[in-house]
């Protein structure tokens, strides 16, 4: 491209990479993380195979993200391309994104998960449809209930399924998807993020 | 809509970002009292930020617009504008109708200020640029005042620009003071919505990114400091922001060789108000105070310097040339007396530090460039450390030796120029300061 890179070596050092631990979401630390053992004891046990986060949520992440997500920054995209090839790359499994609402999709107008795949070079196709995006203001309870958060789009679901998404906080909207996707035949689902937060 | 048009007259807006509500906004267009354009030129060009370089303007498969769109990074913080956003403006002019400002001042001007202060009013009667080159504490904002006064009366609109926010809030206070019934409004990155119509404009340069064709005349403050000097839109935005031929009028203590060669009207003062000469810096050698930082130790000559103005209760300014090194200093200093604190362009207390400084209740700061400039503290010793870095040109050593002896009780302030090694820049800087007082003293 006819550009200058698109951050330096010195903010590209402050990205902290995450090497965990934990088999399902990739917390630091040793075997499954508390969060994840309590998952397992509810509905939602065994919803996810496996996962991988790529970056902690450092200070530096936080002004990428910011600057990607909310300023609009589209072009950041690129910072994590090679990352994210690697991570995707030797999955032989659908990849799939988290989806944004559509609404909300106009309105930002990118897709802050698409754009990076994008940028990576990585194929991938949509099933799931986003039906709302209150997310932030509920307590786990609630996000716990919010069983409709996704629905299918009506394309056939393989049995392999590598979904991806740009944060995992509490873990409970790639388990959804998880869920609705293994409910319409998926028989393995992993994922990656980009962020552990 | 008096609000809105008080709001967006001389101003090209983010249509979705207002603080008025949507239906208000489109009456107002539906009306024909605004303009409506494409944030994105189809030059790829930005429309509010007049950026056009391919690294800045950049394309993405826009879900808005539904194909590709542009948008610009180089304003990107002020919100994002892309090909499918909207901008905003005013059609009509504003007509501001003249009267006496009320203008509360009692002080004096040095006869220095005031012969620069009229020449200054001649050059604005001919709506002329002008230049007011005077050196760091000769008092460039009080002989602004009359100036200023006249024009406000006269029924232009002004704007006084400078690069840094904290020289805009040092300003705000005290043109409130003087003008109290004039309508002024501070804009700064995050600052609070103001009501009304202002008359005055008091912003960061880049604040002006937002303004077109609104002033009837500018006033550029600092123009030599650090962004304006350095990236060439915001002069652009200086010229976007103004009507046509509306004048410009420069302040600075250290104005470039551009700056002074392409403006004929200039006023000079070259002795501080309180009628004693500029401190002369004194070269100090600190061989490797890098190395000696890294292991952990105060250069020797550097602890002295120190410990004798502790010993003799004098407040000071210990300037370095990278946050790093101020990083590494800080807990060493900090091991002389506690007390002692760091800042730099990033730290969110800056403020609250350099108000403990002025106040007495630390005995000195270390600090990077951010306090060059727009800072008064009365008796504060200056030392420079790695005054021979390249980050340290003539213009900032000029500036930085300049907190020192500003006040007329303490008029005599000791300047350090710490270096491993006389640079270019620091015999520029002394050699100037030492011509401004044979000049200033003649």
């Amino acid at each position: 491209m006819d550009r200058e890179e698109t951050i330096c070596a010195s903010c590209r050092d402050a990205f902290e990479p995450v090497n965990g631990g934990c088999r399902i979401c990739g917390a630091a630390g040793d075997g499954l993380c508390a969060e994840c053992s309590r998952w397992e004891t509810t509905a939602f046990s065994g919803a996810i195979d496996s996962g991988k986060c790529l970056y902690a949520y450092n200070a530096a992440m936080m002004d990428y993200f910011h600057q990607f997500k909310f300023l609009q920054d589209v072009i950041l995209a690129e910072v994590f391309a090679e990352e994210m090839a690697n991570a995707l790359k030797k999955s032989a499994a659908a990849i799939v994104p988290i989806p944004m609402n559509s609404a909300k999709l106009k309105i930002r107008t990118f897709s802050q998960v698409d754009s990076m795949l994008d940028a990576a070079g990585v194929s991938y196709f949509h099933l799931l449809i986003k039906n709302e995006e209150v997310q932030g203001e509920k307590t786990r309870e609630e996000r716990m209930s919010t069983r409709e958060l996704f629905t299918l789009n009506g394309k056939e679901v393989p049995k392999k399924i590598m979904l991806v998404d740009d944060m995992y906080t509490t873990g409970t909207t790639i388990r959804l998807a998880a869920q609705l996707l293994r409910e319409a035949g998926a028989e393995e689902v992993k994922f990656v993020a980009l962020i552990r937060a | 809509m008096k609000e809105l048009e008080d709001f967006l007259t001389g101003r090209i807006w983010l249509r979705d970002f207002t603080p008025f509500a949507p239906e208000s906004v489109e009456q107002a267009i539906h009306d024909g009292f605004i303009a409506v354009r494409p944030g994105i030129m189809e030059s790829l060009q930005c429309a509010r930020c007049l950026n056009r370089s391919k690294n800045n303007i950049v394309s993405f498969n826009c879900a808005k617009c539904e194909g590709v769109c542009h948008y610009c990074r180089h304003c990107i913080r002020m919100g994002r504008v892309s090909s499918c956003t909207d901008l905003i403006t005013w059609k009509e002019p504003h007509a501001i109708t003249p009267y006496s400002h009320s203008f509360i001042w009692n002080g004096e001007l040095t006869d220095l200020q005031q012969q620069a202060s009229n020449e200054l009013k001649q050059s604005l009667r001919r709506n002329e640029p002008h230049l007011v080159y005077a050196v760091c504490g000769a008092g460039k904002t009080e002989l602004l005042f009359p100036p200023l006064h006249g024009a406000l009366s006269e029924g232009k609109r002004i704007c006084i620009a400078a690069p840094r926010t904290d020289v805009v809030l040092e300003l705000s206070p005290r043109l409130k003071a003087v003008f109290p019934d004039t309508i002024i409004h501070t804009l700064y990155g995050g600052s609070p919505a103001e009501a009304g119509f202002a008359q005055l404009v008091l912003a960061t340069t880049h604040q002006l990114y937002r303004f077109e064709q609104a002033f009837d005349l500018m006033i550029v403050d600092e123009a030599d400091a650090f962004p304006y000097s350095y990236d060439p839109a915001l002069a652009g935005a200086v010229k976007k922001s103004l009507k046509a031929n509306a004048p410009v009028v420069y302040v600075s203590a250290t104005p470039s060789k551009e700056l002074m060669g392409s403006i004929a009207n200039q006023s000079k003062i070259f002795r501080r108000f309180h009628g004693h000469p500029l401190p002369v810096p004194v070269f100090q050698s600190l061989w490797n105070y890098r190395k000696s930082f890294h292991s952990n130790k105060i250069p020797a000559k550097l602890d002295e310097w120190v410990k004798q103005r502790l010993a003799k209760e004098q407040p000071f300014m210990l300037f370095f040339p990278t946050i790093e090194m101020i990083g590494m200093a800080e807990s060493l200093f900090q091991s002389i007396d506690p007390r002692i604190r760091a800042v730099h362009s990033k730290d969110p207390d800056r403020k609250e530090k350099v108000m403990a400084l002025r106040n007495r209740e630390i005995p000195g700061i270390l600090t990077s460039t951010i306090l060059e400039r727009g800072v008064t503290i009365e008796n504060v010793q200056v030392a420079i450390v790695g005054a021979d870095e390249a980050i340290f040109e003539a213009s900032a050593l000029i500036q930085m030796a300049g907190r020192s002896g500003r006040s007329s009780a303490f008029p005599d302030g000791e300047v350090v120029f710490f270096h491993n090694g006389i640079s270019r820049q620091m015999d520029k800087a002394r050699d100037l300061i030492k011509f401004y007082n044979r000049e200033g003293f003649k």
